[in-house]
């Protein structure tokens, strides 16, 4: 058991008009180590907010997260967060970005770099080991950010719409590669997204959320075999089954 | 292309030789105004072939800008530190605010008579206040600096487990590293008036002493040209921090 999730509340107050919303009701969630579970919903359910209490950046109102038992109060380095927005640090190369988990750890920095260079050549990024962020594309820039946390081997990672802004060929090279990497390791990925395909190429398991206060209306098991086609009929099938779901929760 | 360059910058020469112009035939040719109320181009001309020789120019010029680097560079290293510090502590930054922003209006020349009572005369009261001049406008453009930080950055640095020290060094500094030149801009730029000014009143060397103790000799050249002198040193400065703020690209 990696995450036990138990009657999470979380309401927001709008900094203008002292509005309250609430982002999150009741969510009871369990999720097993080494799992890939995907997050889905309609926009501002609550995806996003539910990833950040998992990390720890923010605190629930009610109920508890913990992780491997342990109560989740703040970040972790256990716990890889991918950001939507682009999070380099925009005064390091792409070499000193990937390395920046491990130098901090105090991991000597030879052997970091080595490592680094390994994993560039993977996303056919080692030619930019020395490029800064504002140089690179947007697809470059969120696969050295992906290998940028993917590299510091924690427990899981949690992904919050990594490949939303990338063209369609280049998201799904990227969703094979974490796939791969993910089934060489033994670590639990929680994974946000608007695309349903993604989701049920990728996961385990598919959460859908329903809007306002955000509560999990189901959740799909995805036992389609691995390597996934996304022509399959079972494939496309899933996928419109998981769609209809998140429909109904968007008229009302 | 380069012409149009060129042009460009000889442009911005057209006005002021005009004035040389005027002012040559106001003072020499005409000699409407008197040496010693205001020197011609070529008494000031003179003046600074004089003062160039005798090597006292050179002198004084060091010893301004040794000055002006001194203050600044303690300046900026109290400023840079506490406004790292204030900047993240909401605590700490509320416990000093009001005292910041009661001393930051307070004009630096009106330290000089502590400045003095303190540090006697000679370098030490013009470093004194120059650094009361240029510390705070560092320290408020570190603060914003800090508290225009990418907050994704910070949360980034968080998942990888840094700690506060590192959080400190390896994220919020170099994010704001462009706030902190943008105060030492406009603290150097503060830092030649201070000197000036210091050295007029608690100082027996350098420019500001070299212009003000001419004047009473009514060597009126001397005086322009240590006035033009500072003019120059700060187009160099301006020009070099410039320069810097280009190459950060972030
Ligand atoms: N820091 C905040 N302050 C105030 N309201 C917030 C804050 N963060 C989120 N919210 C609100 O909480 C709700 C859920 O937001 P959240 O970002 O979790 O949605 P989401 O499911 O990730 O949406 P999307 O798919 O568009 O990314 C939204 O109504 C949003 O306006
Ligand atoms: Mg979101």
């Amino acid at each position: 058991m990696t995450f036990e999730i138990e009657n999470v509340s979380k309401t927001f107050i709008s900094k203008g008009r002292g509005e309250t919303i609430k982002a999150l009701e009741d969510i009871n969630l369990t999720i097993e180590t080494g799992k890939f579970v995907c997050f889905v919903g309609p926009s501002g359910c609550g995806k996003t907010t539910l990833l950040r209490l998992m990390e720890g950046f923010e605190l629930p109102d009610e109920g508890t997260i913990k992780d491997d038992g342990e109560l989740v109060t703040k970040p972790s380095r256990e716990r890889g967060f991918i950001f939507q927005d682009y999070s380099l640090f925009p005064w390091l190369n792409v070499l000193d970005n990937v390395t920046f988990g491990l130098n901090i750890a105090g991991r000597p920095e030879e052997e970091n770099k080595e490592r680094a260079y390994k994993y560039l050549d993977a996303v056919g990024l080692r030619d930019f080991a020395t490029k800064y962020p504002h140089e690179l594309s947007g697809g470059m820039k969120q696969r050295v950010a992906i290998i940028r946390s993917i590299i510091n081997e924690s427990k899981s990672l949690l992904m919050d719409e990594p490949f939303s802004a990338l063209d369609v060929q280049t998201k799904h090279k990227l969703e094979e590669q974490l796939v791969n990497n993910w089934r060489q390791n033994d670590r639990t990925v929680i994974f946000v997204t608007h695309d349903v395909e993604e989701a049920v190429f990728l996961s385990d398991e598919i959460v859908v959320f329903s809007r306002r206060p955000g509560r999990i209306k189901k959740v799909f098991k995805n036992e389609l075999p691995r390597p996934r086609n996304r022509g399959d009929h079972v494939f496309q099938d899933f996928v419109n089954e998981v769609t209809e779901e998140i429909d109904e929760s968007e008229d009302d | 292309m380069t012409d149009i360059r060129l042009y460009n910058k000889l442009e911005k020469l057209i006005f002021p030789i005009i004035l040389i112009i005027i002012w040559y035939i106001i003072c020499d040719v005409l000699m409407l105004i008197p040496s010693y109320m205001f020197p011609g181009p070529v008494e000031v001309v003179n003046s600074f072939i004089k003062l160039l020789v005798t090597g006292k120019l050179f002198k004084d010029i060091i010893d301004t800008l040794y000055k002006v680097l001194l203050g600044l560079f303690l300046a900026a290293v109290v400023g840079i530190t506490f406004g790292i510090i204030l900047g993240w502590s909401k605590r700490l930054e509320r416990l000093c605010t009001l005292i910041i922003s009661i001393l930051r209006p307070i004009p630096p020349i009106a330290w000089i008579p502590f400045s003095i009572l303190w540090f006697g005369i000679g370098t030490a009261p013009a470093v004194f206040i120059i650094f009361m001049g240029c510390v705070f406008p560092i320290l408020v453009s570190t603060i914003d600096g800090v508290h225009r930080t990418r907050g994704v950055l910070i949360e980034a640095a968080q998942s990888f487990g840094a700690s506060n020290m590192q959080m400190l060094t390896e994220v919020v500094l170099p994010a704001t590293v462009p706030y902190i030149v943008s105060g030492l801009k406009v603290g150097i730029g503060i830092a030649l008036m201070c000197t000036i000014s210091g050295e007029m009143i608690g100082s027996s060397s350098g420019i500001g002493y070299m212009i003000l103790t001419s004047t009473s000799l009514f060597d009126t050249g001397s005086t322009v040209v240590g006035m033009l002198v500072i003019g120059i040193i700060g187009i160099i400065f301006d020009y070099i921090f410039t320069k810097i703020q280009e190459r950060i690209f972030w």
